[in-house]
């Protein structure tokens, strides 16, 4: 038996849901960032998906191009996250907040 | 030299010793003194060399300009200018040999004498303009120099005060004036003088003249602005003299002899009536006044009135041959107090005084002299210059001449009362008893001018230099020459008998004893001018301010500047609460802008 659409559909949404409610919630950068990839990745899945169930490869194709293009981010943002690390000892938002003043 | 930089030398003589006094002198009082004395003397000499050297001449050269509006500075001197200008050099150069004297021993020795200089060029500025503008802008010096001199003792809150009333009152004429110079310019295309009396299409308004002679209102302290002058008395007594006497104020009749050619009937009635009346009120104040430079002062307003009359009655030469004789014998009354001032310590009250005639015999008979000009005895300056007036006002306005009749009678009363009071009987002050003669310097311009006021009433003084002035006094003819006569003798007698006869030499006002109620009528009439305007500043123009205060508070200050600014504090202060440096902060306000981004997107909004 295979899943049905509904069910990617949803299990896609959930992601995306927890990885948006990590993004609101959560203090340290680097789960912020693990979430913000989280929710990337229920997208992907809602794509590759739709892609399956209309027999097209149009979501397959795409999946591909956000692959490389989150593999690049991930890069830069992480080199950014030690940067800042190394600048202000810590990586905690709360804490992060030398625009406000 | 040209007679043009004759003119213009005389003008900035006195220009460059009052800028050397200010920049190099200030401490240094005598040799400021020597250094304006000798711009007076050049001036002075300068000025009879051109009067009576016969040069007449104008010209004018562009100041600035606006578009097709031109400001020139230029010299219209003819014999109107050539007369005035004698008049102011001559008696200036007095004023500053007396006080050479009289200021001998003033700290402020260098700012005074400072302060003549520019009075001087300022004066002379205004005697040698061509055009309105150009005389406005002396005019404003002039009024500039008299509140610095006015000022001299500043530190006396009463001379502080003179100084401004002063100033405040004649800003209210000036303003009459500029506007008369404006309206002029705009309705005849020019203000300048010579191109005024040649123009054949000027336009004759009654509003135009009327609007300059508020400035002489003003500047020669015409009803209703003559309380400054009374006040101005608080300055050095040269300065009275020379300002407040025979020059200065003696700047609006002349400013009226200039514009005589806008002149229309119906403003000339205004004007005669207007000096007629100052003439009568000044003679009536003077009467009850016990300092001897207030009845002075209040006699220059009532022979001011004199002058204003003679023109309004259409004379320019009654006029200024008034405001000749004038200058002279009231320099000489000024200084003449002056000395008797000095002589007895800077005591001013007449009642204290007395028995002076022995003491200081050079300052008696000088000021007899002056005394019995001013009341026209005959064969004196005033006799001649008060019966071309009389006989004028005789011929064209019988009103008029009674007034003046009238006025001349209590000329002759309060002159005899000061005269008797002052120099006759016992000393009744210690100072008085003390009193002892000036020296030279100031009994020497004292000789010069009573020799003028003697003789200024005959013009082979004058070797015919100012015909074109003198030409116009009017002559009596036939029966109304005997009537004259008969007039003036009248009012001397009756005026100088009964004030001989009525004033007693025992240190009390006669007037006051004898009849308390014409005296304190008297007193209230002099008052009742300061009081009317004390009560307009204090009452009426304080409380408009005060509503326009309370106005500019709540509206401009509050609605207008503060709301606004307030207005965008409020924006601002909420603005930065969102902006709370948090990562998570922003993520909801991104939430809430996709929400509102997709609601756009589903029509929902």
């Amino acid at each position: 038996m295979t899943p049905s659409l509904e069910a990617y559909v949803m299990l896609s949404a959930a992601l995306f849901a927890v990885g948006f409610l990590g993004v609101l919630v959560r203090k340290n950068t680097l789960v912020i960032y693990m979430c913000l990839e989280l929710m990337l990745v229920a997208a992907t899945l809602a794509l590759v998906a739709f892609s399956h169930f209309n027999g097209t490869l149009d979501g397959d194709v795409f999946v591909f191009f956000i692959l490389t293009v989150a593999a690049a981010e991930v890069a830069v943002g992480l080199a950014i996250i030690v940067a800042l690390f190394r600048a202000r000892k810590t990586v905690r938002v709360d804490q992060l907040d030398s625009l406000k003043h | 030299m040209t007679p043009l930089h004759t003119a213009l030398s005389v003008l900035l003589a006195p220009l460059a010793s009052a800028a050397f006094i200010a920049l190099f002198l200030r401490r240094r009082g005598t040799a400021a003194s020597v250094v304006s004395v000798a711009a007076a003397a050049f001036a002075a000499l300068g000025g009879l060399e051109l009067a009576f050297g016969l040069s007449r001449f104008s010209g004018s050269v562009e100041w600035f300009r606006f578009g097709s509006f031109a400001v020139e500075l230029g010299f219209k001197f003819d014999d109107l200018a050539a007369l005035m200008l004698s008049i102011v050099g001559v008696i200036g150069l007095c004023v500053h040999v007396f006080s050479l004297g009289y200021m001998r021993d003033d700290p402020a020795k260098a700012r005074y004498f400072g302060g003549l200089s520019i009075f001087m060029f300022s004066m002379i500025g205004i005697v040698l303009a061509d055009n309105l503008f150009m005389m406005f802008i002396f005019w404003e010096l002039v009024g500039f120099s008299s509140y610095f001199l006015i000022n001299h003792w500043y530190e006396k809150l009463s001379a502080s005060d003179a100084a401004k009333k002063a100033f405040i009152v004649n800003r209210v004429g000036d303003f009459g004036f500029v506007l008369g110079i404006i309206l002029c310019y705009w309705r005849n295309g020019t203000v300048n003088l010579t191109e005024l009396g040649a123009s054949h299409d000027l336009v004759f308004s009654r509003l135009i003249p009327l609007l300059l002679f508020c400035g002489a209102v003003g500047k020669s302290a015409q009803l209703p602005l003559q309380v400054w002058l009374p006040d101005a008395m608080e300055g050095p007594t040269p300065v009275s003299a020379l300002i407040h006497a025979a020059t200065m104020v003696a700047a609006g009749i002349y400013m009226l002899c200039r514009i005589n050619v806008l002149m229309v009937p119906s403003s000339m009635e205004v004007i005669a009536w207007v000096g007629t009346l100052t003439a009568l009120y000044s003679a009536l104040c003077a009467v009850t006044q016990r300092d001897i430079k207030k009845v002075l002062a209040y006699s220059t307003l009532s022979q001011l009135g004199y002058m204003v009359a003679a023109f309004g009655l259409g004379s320019v030469g009654a006029s200024m041959f008034h405001l000749t004789t004038h200058a002279f014998f009231k320099a000489l009354l000024f200084l003449g107090s002056g000395s008797v001032i000095l002589g007895c310590h800077h005591e001013q009250d007449i009642f204290r005084m007395g028995g002076l005639r022995t003491r200081m015999p050079v300052t008696f008979w000088t000021f007899t002299v002056a005394v019995a000009a001013i009341v026209g005895l005959p064969g004196l300056a005033g006799f001649f210059s008060k019966d071309a007036i009389l006989v004028l006002a005789y011929d064209r306005n019988p009103a008029v001449f009674a007034v003046l009749a009238l006025t001349a009678i209590l000329t002759a009363f309060y002159m005899l009362r000061l005269w008797k009071i002052v120099f006759l009987g016992e000393p009744r002050g210690e100072s008085a008893g003390q009193a002892h003669e000036s020296g030279v310097s100031m009994t020497a311009p004292l000789v010069l001018l009573a020799l003028l006021s003697a003789t200024g009433g005959y013009m082979w003084l004058y070797h015919g230099a100012f015909g074109g002035v003198f030409s116009q006094i009017p002559e009596a003819a036939g029966s109304a020459h005997v009537v004259i006569l008969l007039t003036s003798l009248f009012v001397l007698a009756v005026g100088a008998g009964s004030s001989l006869a009525f004033y007693t030499s025992d240190g009390s006002d006669a007037l006051e004893q004898r009849s308390p109620a014409a005296f304190g009528f008297l007193f209230a009439l002099r008052a009742c001018f300061d009081r009317a305007y004390d009560y307009y500043v204090q009452k009426i123009q304080q409380r408009a301010a005060m509503a326009l205060n309370f106005i500019d508070i709540v509206a401009l200050a509050g609605i207008a500047v503060r709301g606004l600014a307030g207005a965008v504090e409020v924006v601002g202060f909420g603005v930065r609460a969102l902006h709370t440096g948090r990562i998570n902060n922003y993520v909801y306000w991104f939430l809430a802008g996709v929400v509102v981004l997709w609601a756009f997107a589903a029509g929902v909004l």
